[in-house]
């Protein structure tokens, strides 16, 4: 299912945060929202994902426009995973999976619920984990675990705030490559990446943010000069696959 | 770590309530007394020590222990509600003002005529709370913050109406403001039963029935949202029943301390933080709680002793020495 944003704009009291953004985020594909701090990132993930609410512009997935869905409607179609979370509450790790089910419950989650909960677990390695208290998982592991609660709400399109950048390599890996089956699938995956060259390696789509606008590269868009444009530095390029490895130039210049 | 099961609270329920019947000032209730009470609740016995322990068992001490069982059980089950729902362990029903809003309308009630006393402490309780909730919501919803502070306030100002009531109404008055904030258990009678009953049990329905959304609540705002719920309505299904069921208990009871903050703590601690589990155990710890320390303020003295005052001098070590011997009870 595709994802269509229209002349998104959005600001916090006086700062304008977003400025007519409009991207469309093909079905089945990886998009993969770039830019620096600051740029508007994370606020275009939460406007999708309802999380803010928004005046100006419009967000249609398939044809239907997101702010006329009822809650179980919106999810079933869009699974969210914030870029940061903590409570203080020590819920078991499988408790906190079934929340994934919320919008389909009546009262308390049925058989089917704590089915898909489980499969979710099992699909992510976390069945060992399933009774420790999510309060005292190490970051990279909240990670996970909250994209098994992902997995088990089962949404058409997924949203994701910087997946990887609390996770080490092995767990950066297994996620990247979750999100790139699921992709396969037919699942719409949309996620901000701080890291360029996670985005080259995974991503099928881009899209460059940059004060709160698109920008589109004019040529190659792994090239210097528009990672210079991008991120405000000049990097080297390292020839790769389809594109270029891209590396910060070290201080004082670099000679290959 | 080890995890208790609901049902073991409910196994101790009974027995609890049914020991509670013995104890009493008067000697004159035996086992078979209660045994022939139980087993013959409407015929009338012939003899009179029968027929007085009869009296003492039926309209003195089983409305009581039992007033007191749904007390603890709605103080506790609406403590743990506001704590999932404002995603703190700290929080109690007082949180809200209520209990503050509740003494001061049975002030008001105690110290003008023509006031009834028991809706007058509700209304107070609801209308604190109510007042605390409306102050604390803004454009983008309601702020766990601000309800906090708002809650405080609210307490503060109804704390202070309380305390110029106080200064106001003459000496006979005032001892009896004073010891209706005590709590008074030892007032209890079926009528007050009757009268506050069906409020509890109708709020205690509706907590039982967002218990597993508390989970998701707990988890935080965005993260509720991220699955498909409104967190501002489902904060309002939660804040309501708990409201009317902590609003209803200090009515009937006075105020009645830690028991909403402690025992939910202890309860935790039991059958671990999953709400769907906690809720109905809160219920049970709670009640059996209230219960133990009402017979205690019982039997120690003579006289009656306001429960409220042991429930903070019994519960609040305890608490502690739980507190202390788990640790790390909760993350950090």
């Amino acid at each position: 299912m595709s994802l269509d944003v229209q002349n998104l704009s959005f600001a916090y009291e006086q700062r304008v945060v977003l400025q007519n953004v409009s991207f469309t985020a093909p079905t089945g594909q990886f998009t993969v929202i770039l830019g620096r701090n600051g740029s508007g990132k994370s606020t275009i993930l939460k406007l999708l994902a309802g999380v803010l609410p928004f005046h100006s512009g419009r967000v249609q997935a398939h044809g239907q426009d997101l702010r006329r869905l009822s809650g179980s409607a919106r999810a079933s179609l869009l699974g969210y995973l914030p870029q940061f979370h903590r409570t203080v509450f020590p819920f078991a790790v499988q408790d906190v999976v079934l929340t994934g089910r919320a919008a389909f419950v009546l009262s308390t989650p049925g058989p089917r619920d704590r089915k898909l909960a489980q499969e979710a677990m099992e699909e992510l390695d976390l069945l060992p984990l399933a009774e420790r208290p999510y309060s005292e998982l190490s970051g990279g592991e909240r990670q996970i675990v909250l994209m098994a609660r992902i997995l088990a709400q089962r949404p058409r399109i997924i949203l994701l705030d910087e997946p990887v950048s609390h996770l080490d390599l092995a767990h950066q890996q297994r996620l990247m490559r979750l999100l790139k089956r699921l992709t396969q699938e037919g699942t719409t995956v949309i996620s901000v990446l701080h890291d360029p060259n996670a985005a080259l390696l995974y991503g099928d789509h881009f899209v460059f943010l940059k004060e709160g606008r698109v920008i589109e590269p004019g040529g190659h868009p792994w090239s210097p000069t528009f990672m210079e444009e991008v991120y405000g530095v000049r990097t080297l390029a390292v020839p790769f696959g389809g594109g270029n490895l891209v590396i910060p130039e070290p201080a004082g210049g670099c000679h290959v | 770590m080890k995890r208790l099961s609901p049902g073991l609270f409910a196994a101790l329920a009974i027995p609890v309530v049914l020991a509670s019947l013995f104890v009493g000032p008067s000697d004159l209730v035996q086992a078979r007394h209660i045994a022939q009470a139980l087993t013959h609740p409407f015929s009338l016995p012939g003899d009179e020590t029968l027929a007085m322990a009869r009296e003492i068992l039926l309209q003195v001490r089983l409305p009581r222990v039992l007033l007191a069982f749904l007390v603890g059980g709605a103080l506790t089950t609406s403590g743990l509600s506001l704590q999932a729902l404002v995603r703190n362990p700290l929080v109690s029903p007082d949180i809200l003002g209520l209990s503050s809003g509740a003494a001061c309308g049975a002030a008001l009630a105690l110290a003008l005529p023509g006031i009834p006393l028991q809706p007058a402490s509700f209304l107070g309780g609801l209308l604190a709370a109510g007042a605390s909730y409306l102050l604390a919501l803004n454009r983008r919803g309601l702020s766990i913050l601000s309800l906090v502070l708002s809650g405080i306030i609210v307490g503060g100002v109804c704390t202070a109406i309380l305390t110029l009531i106080q200064v106001w109404v003459d000496p006979f008055k005032l001892q009896t403001i004073v010891h209706w904030t005590m709590g008074n258990l030892h007032l209890a009678s079926w009528e007050k039963l009757r009268s506050a009953a069906p409020l509890i049990l109708l709020g205690l329905a509706g907590l039982y029935f967002m218990r597993w959304r508390m989970n998701v609540l707990a988890l935080g705002d965005e993260e509720t949202r991220a699955v498909g719920l409104n967190p501002e309505r489902e904060k309002l299904f939660v804040l309501l029943p708990a409201t009317l069921v902590a609003s209803a208990s200090v009515a009937v009871a006075g105020i009645i301390g830690l028991v909403g903050l402690a025992v939910p703590h202890m309860v935790r601690m039991a059958v671990g933080p999953d709400n769907t589990r906690a809720v109905p155990a809160s219920f049970l710890a709670g009640g059996i709680f209230l219960v133990l320390v009402d017979d205690l303020a019982r039997a120690i003295t003579t006289f009656e002793l306001p429960v409220g005052i042991f429930t903070t001098l019994i519960g609040g070590p305890f608490f502690i020495y739980l507190l202390k011997r788990s640790g790390a009870a909760f993350g950090e």
